[in-house]
């Protein structure tokens, strides 16, 4: 009936608020087969990534299309992201959902019985305290402008609220929470009635900064975890000091290799008498020459301030420096990167000892009289 | 072997799959039966049988069975990379009890499997599923089945019509579901099977939970394999980065159900395709960029930035950049928009050429692929090697020290990640969930080494050290069964390489002496160091009268080497060989080096070097392999070549390009033809047997060759006369397995030595196949080679079969040691990469009787 699918609707409007507002952190109640998830995901300004849902076997299905794809390995984002999932009810109290910028409720309320919906509310609004607050729920108004015409759309689903039974609850969350909310939906009909609506209505809550309640960290109670968590995945991120070194320390390679090869390139350009010589190549254009010093090639790490990747990684040569000091995959000397100047290539024939030719005739017997088998003969089935 | 010889010929990739941008994703689609020839398969039958007690007979009638009942972990289509179900044993009667040999000595060995300890108790239950109102969407009925999980449980697999639960229901079960739209559905599930432990669906269920295993240890598939991204090796001098991993199969071998496992590494690179695009551009300048751009990309696999799937490159779209828009649903979208909108991804570069990857996977319900996938190059990962990475020196050394690992280390990296899995808590609760359980140790097994061969040269024999299986030594000083005298020969050299060509000439005539070989004065032609120069050298000298062509090349630029070949083997037909200077320009390893250069003329004029005893009389044996061109229009190359004599000495060589979707073996035909009358010339009349060794079979091709390929030997045979009636065996080779045998030496694990055979436990039962590690390596572990007899004709006994194919890896004669393949496969392998990679065309027939190529 609608194209995308009115699921896809939804959680575009979810990924256009997230991409508009760019929360850090985002739980999402209800996650199912964590479907929004996977796309929010996509979404590098989201830090911190949490589904929850009743249903472990419905996170499990899914759950680890959830890890990092090989990109995210090969080149590490600047931003980190971990995301977690966990087993439990909405209705609870979880002291590890609190403190989010943006808490989603796709479809949710819906599959609560309605004597729940209180309890929810105020574990979301009350407990929780998201910034900001996404809701979204059939709209019963518009059921009748669907293929027949039905009372509930799914059968999981304990009631669907008309959009005044909807705004009514929603005034009441504002008042007792101080949020404020805003009306819109997905799903619309060009030939149906104006009052019908969407299809599916949302209420984006805000919470009013002017209204706090009781700060966070001022709690009473003891925190206990209730829910079980099923899945941690840390995306890796330049925010981790083991990752950052290593992806500096490539890319700096790299560079001198880069640089050598250049260098090599330069040095058979102008004959071999001045080799040695490496101050006769003239003034440089940007930092210092690779010199030659004990059999290594060094250089300068001014020279790799012209990397972009190394400049916009370290910062400075002297940040560099420290960076590179104690790392056992690059050779400091004074302040350069001193690299082995290499294997030659011992070419196709690298296999063979060159041995003295002609030593030693050893393993030669004169041929045998002996038998002869003949295999033909004694063939299993003739 | 030359570092030509060494480079790998990369084989057809195996199809990229799935959803793509610019093309519509594929809708799942439920298994279809498919299509065999013959028909002799027993279908989907009741398989009643006690688990444990299963003969052959009925595994292999179970096996067959597998091929109709397929399932995929999510229910799609794919390719049977174990080639089960192809039951070729049965066929040869005196193979049916037994295909051990009884030769060599015996040795304990360890191979890299586990057995099963616990085989589940369970047995599988299949069942249909029918639907009344019949729904249409397979989602729609798995969502309505599914809502019943007290009466299914949650352990189950259901492919839209047949669902497998490990729990027995009632014969009929007949359950109610609701739509959304409130529609009452009526299911009723019926028992149609009950599937034992060992049944190909149960060893189906195995390995999508073993891979549910490793993607809980947080494993990453890439392609068909398992990864640990979290550990990669660097070498950022390339940016190449390495991931450790694990190929994983579950089978039936030969006496029960294992799991193998090895090492595997994938070669990924921290650098898009747009960063190597660019770096291109500035190494070759804008005019040659294209075409170097093309050569360098072309076949090569890429990973995307937003999914995790492998695509290969097929061609670069010149005049599409991201701006340019698809058809998603009803709506154009650009590239550009659709990677912000679904995935949040920037295109930083608007003028980036697209890459074309041609999607090979079935469209929705059967339909033809959705079209070729446009790939934005800024998203795309590379991976892999270029085939200039592959000829640098250092780059493949780095990653040798990386990749390869010796016995001790695979094992141990073998048995600490089947310890990872015995210590993982949710890996034993899902294996426990099926009642599954593996060894942690590797599987021991009683083997055999085969004799070492005698080598015979003329009128002296002699035996060769076996560990190293090398002769290079031995045959110092001693005289060739038969060589050819160099008497009207011509060496080229460029102006620069004067001093290394008198070096050459003086060695090869103090070398050629001990070896028997006469060599009189080469004449000598100076070329201008130019491609055009070198070419008209070739024009004005060489003659119908001239023997042979040697060649001193400056570098090793393909392109002088190409125009030598290409004029030497299709216009002019004169053997031919050239040298690289710098090979000549170290002194103190001449010696060795002329020698090899003059057996290798020798063996190009027609001459033979050794022989070992072949006890069988009238036989040709025939090795046939296949060259897939990428570049050149995706032409594959096939390459048939024959013995002609008792010995084994002298080969008759046919290569044949073959059209776009034409058989191998359909243009190969006309090459075994033509090896018949060469034989006939060179012996009183035909081979009373014919022995083919195969190689170049993919995985998953092993059904084509069995049934097609020997039914096309046969034409070919009976075409000859009718009376004409030789023993035939087809033999397919294939050096790529992940099977690995370790021996214990010394306290150590390591290598086998050369002539270990393997013929039982890790072999399959439904197959005449072993495995045989011929040759030595000195770093990493040996591989061994598989060889799967398909047909046998001629009664030979498995111990003679072993031999027989063990004796050949002794004959190639480019190698004065023993190879991984019998000669006659490498000799092809050699003509068909020779043609594949210069010649582009078919070399001339007088070469035929030849090994012009080595």
């Amino acid at each position: 009936m609608f194209s995308p699918s009115l699921c896809t609707q939804r959680h575009n409007f979810v990924v256009d608020f997230v991409q508009q507002h760019k929360p850090k952190k985002v739980i999402d109640l209800g996650c199912a087969d964590c479907r929004l998830l996977r796309r929010l995901r996509f979404l590098r300004d989201v830090e911190f990534l949490v589904g929850v849902d009743i249903k472990s076997s419905s996170i499990k299905k899914k759950m680890h299309s959830l890890a990092p794809f090989p990109g995210e390995y090969l080149q590490p984002g600047n931003k980190p992201l971990t995301i977690e999932l966990y087993e439990g009810s909405v209705i609870e109290e979880e002291p590890r959902t609190k403190g989010f910028d943006l808490a989603t409720c796709i479809e949710l309320i819906e599959h609560l019985q309605l004597a729940e919906v209180g309890r929810f509310s105020e574990v979301l609004f009350g407990y929780m305290q998201p910034t900001a607050v996404i809701v979204s729920t059939p709209n019963a108004d518009f059921n009748c402008l669907l293929p027949g015409r039905p009372k509930l759309r799914n059968p999981d689903h304990k009631f669907e609220w008309t959009q005044v039974e909807f705004h009514s609850w929603a005034s009441g969350i504002c008042g007792a929470y101080g949020y404020a909310v805003e009306f819109t939906g997905v799903g619309k009909v060009t030939n149906g009635p104006e009052s019908s609506g969407f299809c599916s209505q949302i209420g984006v809550f805000k919470r009013e900064s002017s209204r706090s309640n009781v700060p966070p960290g001022d709690e009473v109670t003891e925190d206990v975890p209730v829910y079980s968590v099923l899945y941690r995945m840390e995306y890796p991120s330049l925010q981790n000091n083991n990752i950052f070194q290593r992806t500096l320390v490539n890319e700096v390679l790299y560079w001198a290799e880069h640089l050598r090869t250049q260098w090599a390139a330069s040095q058979r350009g102008i004959g071999p008498e001045q080799t040695q010589d490496s101050q006769g190549l003239g003034a440089a254009a940007e930092g210092e020459q690779p010199f030659l010093h004990e059999g290594f090639l060094c250089i300068p790490l001014s020279s790799f301030m012209s990397c972009p990747r190394v400049r916009e990684l370290s910062g400075s040569m002297v940040h560099l420096r420290d960076l590179l000091l104690g790392d056992p995959r690059v050779r400091l000397i004074a302040n350069s990167v001193a690299l082995d100047m290499g294997e030659e290539d011992p070419g196709v024939q690298s296999e063979e000892q060159a041995d003295a030719w002609g030593s030693g005739r050893h393993g030669n017997v004169a041929v045998e009289e002996g038998i002869k088998e003949d295999w033909g003969a004694q063939v299993c089935k003739p | 072997m030359t570092g030509r010889a060494r480079a790998r010929s990369r084989g057809r990739a195996r199809g990229p799959e799935g959803a793509t941008p610019g093309a519509p994703p594929p809708q799942q689609v439920p298994p279809q039966e498919p299509q065999r020839p013959g028909g002799e398969l027993v279908g989907r039958g009741r398989q009643r049988v006690a688990p444990g007690a299963l003969g052959t007979e009925t595994f292999s009638q179970i096996s067959a069975g597998f091929q109709q009942v397929k399932i995929g972990e999510r229910g799609g289509r794919r390719r049977d990379f174990h080639d089960t179900g192809i039951n070729t044993r049965q066929a040869m009667e005196h193979v049916r009890e037994s295909k051990t040999g009884v030769s060599g000595s015996p040795i304990e060995l360890r191979a890299n499997f586990f057995r099963l300890v616990s085989r589940p108790q369970w047995v599988l239950y299949q069942y249909h599923v029918d639907f009344n109102p019949p729904m249409e969407s397979r989602r729609l009925r798995s969502a309505l089945l599914f809502q019943h999980e007290e009466a299914l449980g949650s352990a189950r697999t259901f492919d839209g019509a047949a669902l497998f639960l490990p729990r027995r229901l009632q014969t009929e079960t007949i359950l109610f579901s609701e739509t959304k739209h409130g529609e009452k559905v009526k299911i009723t599930v019926t028992l149609t099977n009950e599937l034992p432990p060992t049944s190909p669906v149960c060893l189906q269920f195995y390995n999508i939970i073993f891979r549910r295993i490793l993607r809980i240890l947080n494993m990453q598939q890439i392609g068909r394999h398992y990864y640990n991204p979290q550990d990669p090796l660097n070498i950022p001098q390339h940016r190449l980065t390495i991931w450790p991993g694990f190929t994983t199969t579950i089978l039936q071998y030969e006496s029960s159900i294992m799991l193998s496992m090895d090492v595997s590494h994938k070669v990924l690179r921290s650098e898009t395709v747009l960063s190597f695009m660019a770096s291109l551009r500035q190494q070759s300048g804008p005019q040659r960029f294209a075409e170097v751009c093309t050569r360098e990309l072309v076949g090569l696999g890429v990973l995307t930035k937003y999914n995790n799937k492998m695509y290969r490159i097929d061609d670069i779209a010149w005049d599409q950049t991201p701006t340019n828009t698809f058809k998603r649903g009803d709506t154009d979208i650009s590239f550009k928009d659709y990677y912000r909108m679904q995935y949040g991804l920037e295109v930083s570069d608007d003028n980036q050429v697209l890459l074309v990857s041609n999607v090979k996977r079935l469209g929705p319900s059967g339909q033809p692929p959705p079209g070729p996938a446009l790939l934005v190059p800024e998203f795309c990962y590379m991976t892999g090697l270029t085939d200039k990475m592959r000829n640098d020196y250092n780059i493949m050394k780095d990653l040798a020290s990386h990749t390869r690992l010796t016995p001790e280390q695979r094992e141990s990296r073998l048995t600490r990640f089947i310890g990872n899995i015995h210590r993982s808590a949710d890996a034993q609760k899902e294996l426990g969930n099926w009642g599954l359980n593996f060894d942690n140790k590797l599987l021991e097994l009683r083997s055999r080494v085969l004799p070492a061969e005698r080598i015979m040269q003329g009128s002296r024999t002699y035996e060769y050290n076996p560990w190293a299986a090398d002769w290079s030594k031995e045959m110092r000083g001693l005289s060739l069964i038969n060589s050819r005298p160099l008497e009207n020969w011509m060496l080229f050299y460029a102006s620069r390489n004067y001093e290394q060509a008198q070096a050459l000439l003086q060695t090869l005539g103090r070398v050629s002496g001990p070896l028997g070989i006469r060599v009189q004065r080469a004449v000598m032609i100076e070329y201008e160091d130019r491609q055009d120069s070198l070419l008209r050298a070739l024009q004005q000298n060489v003659g119908p009268g001239t023997q042979m062509v040697v060649c001193i090349l400056t570098t090793n630029r393909k392109d002088k080497y190409d125009c030598v070949k290409k004029y030497l083997c299709v216009e002019c037909p004169t053997p031919s060989q050239c040298v690289l200077a710098r090979t000549l320009s170290r002194p103190q390893a001449l010696m060795t080096i002329a020698t090899k250069i003059a057996l290798q003329i020798n063996c190009k004029m027609g001459g033979e070097l050794w022989s070992v005893e072949i006890p069988l009389k009238q036989l040709m044996v025939v090795g046939i392999d296949c060259y897939h061109d990428i570049s050149a229009g995706k032409r594959s190359i096939g390459a048939l070549v024959a013995s002609l004599n008792p010995g084994m000495s002298r080969w008759f060589s046919k290569c044949v390009l073959q059209s776009r979707g034409q058989e191998i073996m359909d243009s190969l035909k006309g090459a075994l033809e033509g090896a018949l009358v060469a034989w006939r010339r060179y012996n009183d009349g035909l081979p009373a047997r014919i022995m083919v060794y195969r190689d170049g079979v993919g995985d998953g091709m092993l059904q084509s060759v069995a049934d097609y390929e020997v039914a096309q030997i046969l034409e070919c045979l009976r075409a000859v006369g009718t009376d004409y009636k030789p023993r035939l065996t087809v033999v397919v080779v294939k050096k790529r397995v992940s099977t690995r045998f370790f021996a214990r030496i010394d306290g150590k694990l390591a290598n086998p030595p050369p002539g270990t055979v393997v013929d039982i436990e890790v072999t399959r039962p439904e197959w005449y196949d072993f495995f045989i590690v011929s040759q030595a390596v000195r770093m990493g572990s040996v591989a061994p080679t598989h060889y799967n007899v398909v047909y046998d004709s001629s009664g030979l006994k498995p111990d003679h079969m072993q031999r027989l194919t063990y004796k050949l890896c002794h004959m190639y004669y480019n190698w004065q040691g023993i190879i991984r393949v019998p000669a006659p496969c490498q000799y092809a392998h050699k003509l068909a990469f020779l043609v594949g990679q210069s010649l582009h065309r078919e070399p001339s027939s007088n070469l035929d009787d030849l090994l012009f190529y080595l």
